[in-house]
């Protein structure tokens, strides 16, 4: 982890960016505008977990990809809900790992009882710090409720719980807007290449002290 | 809406889709289940689309299948790394070992047209040493190939795919000129460009199976960048869009949607056809040939899965080699940030290349070698980098993904020796079909590791010289899969010989990427298409001289009498 | 108005204001020309000739009209697609556009006078088509791989500043044989006229087939019509070359045949190109990737330009026994 001073820290390197502005034009296809239209309407009910486990589920989410209370929030943990409700599958395991559903609801369970067993309380309940501290331990190895059973914790944190809660939270535009990515693109691809060139049709970051150019220009972007 | 091609099968009732058009046909021949086929091909990617079309165009009845859904580009492929993890092979694997591998995204498809579908169409040729490395350079196995006749081959397949690339090549024997010139280079391929330049080594443009240019009713590469989930405009010239519409127009059927879990053998211990599971239900089709092209997992999966009494280890594994050595290649990265901003998500991912290390001997603390491109990772890919690779998340993780457009990477493809040690083997728990599904045990080798070493060092120095800053090495990732059925001159230390034919059952064939006995260190899908293409002028070639139901331990003996068979046709 | 829009605006009005031009400079223009012929028939006639001299000068003020109309388009939508990062990458829009007046200008001009303004229009032209190859030249070499194939196929094209060149030697001719209308025969510095611009003509054939050449080559001449701007031109330069060695008083109709077979070429060109656009990804409803990355619509009028200067010293060349 590094500290990367040249360039501070700004709530938002891209402001006025949105990429669905993009969404009638030539950069998304049908399929695309179906695909994604699908995953922008899931509402924050789960169908997979049981309400418990959601709520701890939106807890861990909640450390692992936080995100700032003044825009949309990304329903990160119902879009897992909603590939396990699905079935989708990575499609390979670590040897004693269940499959995806299981090794969710294992490791969900296991995180609450670790929560009862060190601070007395559900893992939601938990201020943010003690849930930090649980979520490190896990990735360290250093928890072993016999919840776990055979799965290791830190297996189950590093290829289920870190692995899908940050791909659903990439998955979604709030994200995209966030880093500045141009999103969907077909058929319309992109022309320049080369180093700080941007299409038209990209976001422009913003330069120290011209911000609002930068929100000008994005807010053409189409 | 769409017919939806991964649940209902497309190809059926004298048609198949058209790829190059939204909602369009083309005929298809169609072969009754009873009918005993000149060969079954099972599996149609890089080895088993290719060797379908060449086959069919040399007029045998070949019926092929995969397991995997018929897509049509244009029309069912979304902008969108999730939606698109539908080209993967994602069936039930298990994997351990002390390095186990990633699989899913990471290696396999499962889709007509294989894991081209989904490739990131870096199409490159063996240094002609490597066919001989045990003999030439002292490691690994050598190759029954010989490389002036695969340098032939490798020329058929280039030309087949229309390869953009540089106009000479840096490295290697002549190569005839690349049939369409090279893209332009994105900020991160000139990154890699300039490390090169500071490091006094050649650089070049990436051939890549996509094309510059239009061609026929493929459009060109419109530097979308989603080229790993899937081409949606066509430009990327897959076994989808090149061989299998060739295998079609030749007269062969594709059968998608359809497993096969058992190839049954006979009295006589021949291969008589296979058991396919389709649309609810098994059925059984009948051969004179089966080809098994399901790629390094499910090649010898489905070998072991064919047990019998009379083949107890599976089929094709006197040897007991079956599923064993088998290879990935190292996939180490450098990564760091510019000041500049240098977007690589436009533009295929691998753009220029340095096969420096692939043709150097000196210099060098391990045997092998590698090649290392620039890249262009997408959100979802990145995130998961930065938080399984560099152990990001909470605040530091999004704070780092907002540098995503100033991140710059290095990647190797680095060869891996064969261990017996690293192999495929069934575990007990089943899959959606009842079939026992594959356990997959990877280890790295000391060699292994020494080579990344190197390659970390030397990419470090790289990429600083480029200008990147914050440096961080990605040190567990591994890319494509080899081995576990390789070929060879002789019966006990080999699953195949030179032309793809099993020691064992002279009418059992294995094209894919399973046949390699050692990896390189370069990509492997343009080898597998110029053996593919191989394997099918020499079954034509004893086709006619009569030798197709004669055993494989004879009729492969003169090997040195290959090039009769027209080399070069196309 | 933000500055990427203005920039949107600019190469817009680039390309419009070329493809009026080029249409201007195609089109017949009898009526006026009869107004003023009359006007001219009461100068004093000096020179043998002076109409075919200052109608060879008018349509060599056409050629180079239609040169500085397809640089116009083409480095509007180069330069757009180069963002305008530097800002001499406005040059040659201003230049080529001032260019396109003064040939215009020229084009209904019927006095056997050359022009100041004109002159100076011209020579800028020409110092700018110079200066444009050296810029060109030095972002090549300055790129990673220095003067590579890539650089050469993707970098600032090393050829396109030379059309402006060619543009400002045309009309700096135009205006020689102007001023020689009315002397004995029609010369620049003391050569013959007619068979100067025959061989400067030829010359930028023949490098303008050259820039055709490469980017053809680019695209692995995927389709059979692209070799047709590489073997035509190349012939014309040569016949218009040996026309200037044994031009005088001869009417080459063979040439001249040529010529148009040229011009049409340059003008079917568009449409050829028009097509690869269709053919990319999205095809013109993805206007906005497919006219960047697409074949460039504006460059084969270039050829179109070059032709007429050949007609035009042609033209005088039948007309003058010793041009
Ligand atoms: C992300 C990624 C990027 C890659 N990039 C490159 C690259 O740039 N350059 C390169 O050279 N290589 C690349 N590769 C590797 C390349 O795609 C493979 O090496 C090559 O496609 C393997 O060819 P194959 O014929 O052995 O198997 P595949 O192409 O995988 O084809 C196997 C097919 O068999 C089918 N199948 C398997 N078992 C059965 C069964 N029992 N019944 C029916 N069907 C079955 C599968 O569905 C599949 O379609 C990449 C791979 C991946 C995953
Ligand atoms: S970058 Fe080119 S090859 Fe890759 S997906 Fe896009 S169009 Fe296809």
């Amino acid at each position: 982890m590094h500290d990367r001073s040249r360039n501070r820290i700004t709530q938002d390197r891209y402001p006025d960016y949105d990429v669905l502005a993009k969404r009638n034009g030539p950069s998304w296809n049908d399929k695309t505008r179906e695909v994604i239209a699908r995953r922008l309407s899931i509402d924050s009910q789960p169908l997979f977990f049981a309400a418990e486990e959601f709520e701890t589920l939106t807890a861990i989410a909640a450390r692992i990809v936080p995100q700032p209370a003044s825009r949309p929030q990304i329903p990160v943990a119902a879009l897992i809900d909603r590939k396990l409700h699905e079935g989708v599958s990575d499609g390979y395991r670590l040897a004693g790992m269940p499959r995806e559903r299981e090794a969710w609801r294992r490791g969900l369970h296991a995180l609450d009882a670790e929560a009862r067993l060190a601070f007395s309380e559900r893992f939601a309940g938990l201020s943010g710090a003690q849930q930090d501290e649980l979520l490190h331990r896990a990735e360290a190895g250093r928890l072993n409720a016999p919840e776990w059973g055979s799965m290791r914790c830190s297996d189950f944190f590093k290829r289920r719980l870190l692995h899908d809660i940050v791909l659903a939270y990439y998955s979604h535009p709030v994200a995209w807007n966030e880093i500045g990515w141009g999103g969907p693109a077909s058929p319309r691809g992109y022309v320049r290449l080369d180093y700080n060139e941007r299409d038209p049709w990209e976001a422009a970051e913003a330069r120290p002290g011209h911000e609002s150019e930068a929100a000008r220009t994005n807010r053409h972007v189409r | 809406m769409y017919d939806d091609a991964l649940h209902m099968p497309r190809a059926r009732q004298g048609q198949a889709p058209d790829v190059f058009r939204p909602g369009g046909w083309v005929p298809m021949r169609e072969y009754r289940n009873d009918e005993p086929v000149d060969f079954v091909i099972v599996g149609t990617g890089a080895g088993g689309g290719t060797l379908a079309c060449k086959l069919a165009e040399y007029g045998f009845s070949v019926v092929a299948f995969d397991a995997g859904p018929y897509f049509r580009p244009l029309e069912d492929f979304a902008s969108d790394e999730a939606e698109q993890t539908k080209l993967y092979w994602t069936d039930d694997r298990i994997v351990d070992g002390a390095n186990p591998l990633q699989l899913g995204s990471n290696n396999s498809g499962k889709a007509v047209g294989g894991s081209t579908v989904h490739f990131a169409m870096v199409s490159l040729r063996f240094r002609p040493e490597w066919f001989k490395s045990r003999t030439v350079l002292g490691y690994g196995a050598d190759w029954p190939l010989d490389w002036r006749e695969m340098w032939d081959y490798y020329t058929e397949v280039e030309q087949a795919l229309k390869i953009s690339g540089p106009v000479t090549y840096p490295w290697g024997p002549p190569r005839p000129r690349y049939p369409y010139r090279a893209h332009p280079l994105n900020a991160a391929a000139r990154a890699l460009a300039k490390g090169c330049e500071a490091l006094g080594i050649d650089w070049t443009e990436t051939p890549l199976a996509t094309i510059s240019a239009p061609r026929g009713l493929a459009h060109p590469c419109v530097y979308r960048g989603f080229c790993v989930t899937g081409c949606s405009t066509n430009a990327k010239q897959s076994a989808l869009v090149t061989w299998i519409p060739r295998a079609l127009a030749a007269g062969a059927e594709i059968r998608d949607l359809a497993m096969v879990g058992r190839i049954e053998v006979d009295d006589n211990g021949l291969v008589s056809g296979v058991h396919y599971h389709r649309d609810d239900g098994w059925h059984f089709q009948r051969a004179r040939n089966v080809v098994v092209a399901g790629y390094a997992i499910e090649t010898p999966r489905l070998l072991l899965n064919s047990a019998t009494d009379r083949y107890r280890d599976g089929l094709a594994n006197s040897s007991g080699l079956v599923g064993k050595n088998l290879m990935t290649q190292s996939n180490q990265a450098v990564w760091g940030v510019m000041d500049d901003e240098v977007r690589s998500y436009k533009g295929p991912p691998s753009l220029a290349i340095t096969e420096h290390w692939n043709y150097a001997d000196k210099g060098k603390d391990f045997f092998g070698g590698y090649a290392y491109m620039s890249q262009g990772p997408l959100p979802q890919l990145w995130a998961n980098t930065q938080a399984s690779a560099h152990g990001l998340w909470g605040g530091p993780l999004v704070e780092e993904m907002k540098n995503y457009n100033h991140v710059v990477g290095l990647k190797i493809v680095g060869e891996m020796l064969p261990q017996e040690t690293s192999r495929v083997t069934l575990a007990d728990e089943v899959d959606q079909y009842g079939l026992r599904i594959p356990r997959v045990t990877y280890s790295w080798c000391d060699n292994d590791k020494r080579l990344i070493d190197h390659s970390l060092k030397f990419m470090s120095r790289a990429l600083q010289a480029a200008g990147a800053k914050d440096l961080w090495i990605q040190e567990d990732d591994t890319c494509h899969l080899n081995g576990t059925a390789r070929m060879g001159d002789d019966a006990g230390t080999s699953v195949v010989n030179a032309d793809c034919r099993s020691w064992d059952i002279p009418n059992l064939w294995i094209c894919d990427g399973s046949v390699f006995p050692t990896v390189g260190g370069v990509n492997p899908s343009l080898t597998i298409q110029a053996i593919a293409c191989r394997t099918a002028d020499r079954i034509r070639a004893m086709a006619r001289r009569g030798e197709l139901n004669r055993s494989a331990r004879r009729s492969s003996a003169p090997i040195s009498a290959t090039t009769d068979a027209t080399a070069s046709t196309a | 108005m933000s500055r990427a829009v203005e920039r949107d605006v600019l190469a817009g009005a680039g390309l419009a204001l070329s493809v009026l031009a080029a249409a201007a400079v195609l089109a017949p223009k009898a009526g006026s020309s009869r107004i003023r012929s009359q006007r001219i028939a009461a100068l004093p006639r000096s020179g043998p000739q002076p109409r075919t001299a200052v109608r060879a000068a008018r349509r060599l003020n056409g050629a180079a009209g239609m040169l500085a109309a397809s640089v116009l388009a083409d480095s509007s939508v180069e330069h757009y697609r180069g963002s305008f990062k530097n800002r001499a990458m406005y040059t040659p829009l201003v230049v080529s556009a001032l260019t396109l007046a003064t040939s215009l200008h020229g084009t209904s001009d019927m006095r056997p006078l050359a022009h100041r303004l004109r002159d100076g229009c011209y020579l800028l032209a020409a110092a700018t088509g110079l200066l444009g190859t050296g810029f060109h030249f030095y972002n090549v070499t300055k790129k990673v791989g220095g003067f590579s194939w890539q650089n050469l196929f993707y970098g600032a094209p090393l050829g396109a500043p030379m059309a402006i060149l060619l543009s400002g030697l045309l009309g700096f001719c135009s205006e020689r044989v102007r001023e020689t209308a009315r002397s004995p025969r029609p010369e620049m510095f003391g050569l013959p006229a007619a068979r100067t611009i025959a061989a400067v003509t030829g010359a930028g054939l023949l490098g303008t087939s050259g820039e055709a050449g490469l980017l053809h080559f680019r695209g692995a001449f995927h389709n059979p019509f692209m070799a047709v701007p590489v073997t035509l031109p190349p012939i014309g330069a040569a016949l218009l070359f040996n026309a200037a060695a044994r031009g005088q008083g001869r009417a080459h109709p063979f040439t001249r045949a040529w010529m148009w077979l040229l011009t049409a070429m340059g003008l079917a060109g568009v449409g050829f190109h028009a097509y690869g656009v269709s053919r990319n990804m999205g095809g013109w409803r993805n206007w906005s990737q497919n006219v960047l990355n697409g074949p460039p619509l504006p460059a084969p009028p270039s050829f179109t330009g070059l032709a007429l200067a050949g007609l035009a010293a042609l033209g005088l060349m039948r007309e003058h026994r010793d041009a």
